[in-house]
């Protein structure tokens, strides 16, 4: 730039005196010194590198802890998920049919092997009625199962005094009975 | 131009191509490294930095009918130790090797030596033992007693386990898993494609201090799959009712072992299979080794009367003979080489075919068979699914043995005769449900079925049974069959042993001997009952057979057991009574 108009000068002539330079000196015009380095790019750029970083650290604090977190959610999960099977088999052995009979024998139940059907169209019995006989064989030991050898008896607790469970003459207990309010029974409330 | 002269153009050409090289080496170890054995290299550093676990791909439920769970997997626990650090701990602290190992043995209930012994034994066979078994399979709440111990040379390892809820029910069909996870005898072995899970694996990166995963490094190097769920015929409860009901019985007349099949006799579905003894598959070696399996599938026997039956449906079949057909039946006769007699001395006796089964005289059943040709019986008795193994494919399943057939039976007059009565050929008690389910169905077989498909995780089932039907003689000839069945049943010399009231039964009995498998045959009996109900419209068959009942020889030992049994499926399925009483059809002329 500053070499053109140095081209466009006349050559100096010999022997004439060079003329005052000083008069074409100027100073730089203003809109240079508006051009200064701004400080609010330099903070905006500061700023975004520390926000950056910040904002990292705290994501990685963030995850650490979340990692801890996820570990003993995890402990908790595999914990559960034992107590779950250790009732889950539980249960199992509870319903397994041998399981059934042994407590419905206990309850002095005893299996009926002649049904008898009533046709409800004309009311007649099909079938010949008979009594269920008692006394059948204890099923416990004939049909094995090694997962309820240590599962308790329903009635176990107060099967004490009659241990052969064969009869249950027990008199019903209170606690049984259909709590009575006094005067009328309670009827429901139809409309 | 004087720096031209100072440094040469060969200069720059010897320096330029060394440059050249020495990046082209770089290059080529960095392609190398990067591109052509990157895998290896990754592989190698995921090893060092990160951790794999297995994730177990859990064995397939076994289910029954009705999705009762018969066998179900668990998460078990291998306890094992380390008898090096046993040792050293016990130089550091004495006695506290005898008191952890009291502890121990608490925990788990096992003697308090045996966890001493375990630790002898190891360091006896190698003084710098690192590990050893202490105990296999104990489950989670023995587990928790062991961790709560806090030992620091015991340590577990997860080993997936199986149960089965249900015990002894249906045992010698399940089979068991051994102690090593491998599948051993019935179905478990039989249907291990269905059953068995994929182990998979997952890597994650982990601290190095506190061994907690980093988050976002898990990665799944193999996916886990779980096994399919594999769903049978069978109906537990009616199962375990049926063993009680014949293990009862076995016990009270002595027997050896008894069998009793349970089908359907409209889709040919096996619904109990009863073996007593039974395996708990819980429990194995509890139960004698020969006792494990299912005696009904793989121990074929000469099934004696009851096969009378087939042979009087091939009869009719065939138009040789009806229910009113009659015959002289004298004790003994002698047709060709043969020498037949009945198994007690009676006069002669002018005998229908309906007669000579509820006699159940071999001499007037000979006669009537002989009009069949021999290569049509042959052909009957294939047709019903003798001969070959039946469609279940059970382990070790025989298929019985027809004894040569017709070529064979014409050069010895005994055997032709013999297979007319049940005798000289062996079935299996699978194979003569499935023969009186034919009868039952109007002449029509429908394949054996124990297993209705195996559902797999998506949901997709695969191995679903054979329902072709193949009609094996003439609705007439079976019908015919039923009805003199029921004569049988009604007029039998065990009619007061085994009415169900209400419900018309068709029935035969049958006392065989069971071949030792050297040629020969055992001198004990095998007694049986075949039958099904209601007769009006056949429903349900039952096959009862007891080997060898000490107390009572005969098929009276069985004739209860099909009385209960048949009485309690047809209670159970509801099955309505039958009204109209049963055809009269003479049994003599």
């Amino acid at each position: 730039m500053s070499a053109v108009p140095v081209q466009t000068l006349p050559a100096p002539r010999r022997g004439e005196p060079a003329a005052a330079p000083a008069r074409r000196l100027r100073l730089v015009p203003d809109a240079v010194r508006g051009r200064k380095p701004r400080i609010a790019y330099a903070i905006i750029a500061l700023g975004a590198i520390i926000l950056v970083a910040a904002a990292q650290l705290v994501l990685s604090v963030a995850m650490t802890q979340g990692a801890y977190e996820l570990d003993s959610l995890r402990v908790q999960q595999t914990k559960l998920e034992r107590d779950r099977q250790i009732v889950g088999e539980e249960l199992d052995a509870l319903q397994s049919p041998q399981n059934l009979a042994r407590n419905a024998e206990e309850l002095g139940m005893v299996p009926n092997t002649t049904p008898v059907y009533l046709r409800l169209s004309d009311g007649a019995v099909l079938g010949q009625p008979q009594a269920a006989g008692g006394g059948a064989a204890a099923s416990g030991p004939l049909v094995p199962n090694s997962l309820i050898a240590d599962v308790p008896l329903v009635n176990q607790p107060l099967a004490g005094d009659n241990a052969s469970g064969g009869a249950v003459t027990e008199p019903p207990s209170d606690a049984d009975q259909p709590i009575v309010p006094p005067g009328a029974l309670p009827t429901p409330d139809t409309h | 131009m004087k720096q031209t002269s100072r440094y040469p153009m060969r200069r720059v050409v010897v320096a330029g191509a060394l440059l050249i090289a020495f990046v082209a080496v770089f290059v080529v170890k960095l392609v190398e490294i990067q591109v052509v054995r990157a895998d290896e290299y990754n592989a190698e550093a995921e090893q060092v930095r990160s951790d794999s676990r297995t994730v177990y791909g859990a064995r397939g439920d076994i289910v029954d009918a009705n999705g009762t769970v018969l066998a179900d997997s668990v998460m078990r626990y291998d306890i094992t130790l380390s008898p090096k650090q046993a040792k050293a701990r016990e130089a550091e602290d004495p006695g506290q090797l005898q008191r952890n190992a009291t502890e121990l043995g608490a925990a788990l209930g096992i003697p308090a030596e045996h966890v001493l012994t375990v630790i002898e034994q190891s360091l006896a066979a190698d003084a710098d033992s690192d590990f050893a078994y202490l105990a296999k399979q104990v489950d989670v709440a023995a587990y928790d007693r062991v961790a709560a111990l806090k030992v620091p040379w015991v340590y577990s390892q997860e080993h997936p386990g199986r149960i089965y809820p249900n015990g002894a029910v249906a045992g010698n069909l399940l089979g068991w898993i051994t102690a090593d996870g491998e599948p051993a005898g019935g179905l478990e072995a039989a249907q291990d494609q269905c059953l068995a899970g994929v182990d998979g694996e997952v890597s994650s990166l982990h601290s190095l201090k506190d061994w907690v995963d980093i988050p976002g490094t898990e990665r799944t190097v193999k996916e886990a799959q779980p096994g399919g769920t594999l769903q049978l015929t069978i109906d537990a409860d009616l199962q375990w009712e049926v063993q009680r009901i014949l293990a009862a019985r076995v016990a009270e007349v002595g027997a050896e072992w008894g069998m009793v099949t349970v089908m359907n006799a409209k889709t040919g579905e096996l619904i109990a299979v009863a073996d007593v003894p039974t395996v708990d598959p819980n429990d194995p070696s509890s139960t004698d080794a020969e006792d494990r399996g299912s005696r009904s599938f793989s121990a074929p026997f000469e099934p004696g009367s009851t096969f009378k039956a087939l042979t009087a449906a091939s009869v009719l079949d065939a138009g040789q003979a009806d229910p009113t057909s009659g015959v002289v039946a004298p004790y003994r006769i002698t047709p060709g080489n043969a020498d037949i007699n009945d198994s007690d001395y009676h006069d002669d006796e002018r005998l229908t075919l309906t007669g000579v089964l509820i006699d159940s005289s071999n001499t007037g059943m000979s006669q009537f068979g002989e009009r069949v040709s021999d290569q049509q019986r042959y052909q009957d008795m294939l047709d019903f699914g003798l001969g070959t193994e039946s469609e279940v494919g059970f382990p070790a399943e025989a298929s019985g043995d027809l004894n040569g057939g017709p070529d064979y039976w014409a050069t010895d007059d005994q055997t032709k005769y013999a297979t007319m009565f049940g005798q000289g050929l062996t079935t299996t008690a699978v194979q003569i449900a499935s023969a009186y389910q034919t009868l039952a169905n109007h002449g029509v077989r429908m394949p054996v079925q124990l297993v209705r498909g195996c559902e797999h995780a998506d949901g997709s089932v695969t191995g679903k049974p054979d329902q072709t039907p193949r009609e094996v003689v003439s609705a007439q000839a079976a019908d015919q069959t039923t009805a003199m069945l029921e004569r049988v049943y009604l007029e039998g010399w065990l009619a007061d042993q085994w009415n169900i009231p209400g419900y018309r039964v068709a029935a035969k009995t049958g006392t065989a001997q069971v071949a030792d498998g050297e040629g020969g045959y055992r001198s004990e009996y095998l007694v049986s009952v075949s039958g099904y109900a209601p007769a009006d419209d056949p429903q349900y068959v039952v096959s009862v057979s007891i080997f060898d009942a000490v107390t009572m020889n005969s098929s009276a030992a069985s004739a209860p057991v099909f009385r209960d049994v048949m009485s309690q499926v047809l209670k159970k399925y509801r099955t309505v009574p039958s009204g109209a009483p049963a055809p009269e059809l003479p049994a003599s002329w």
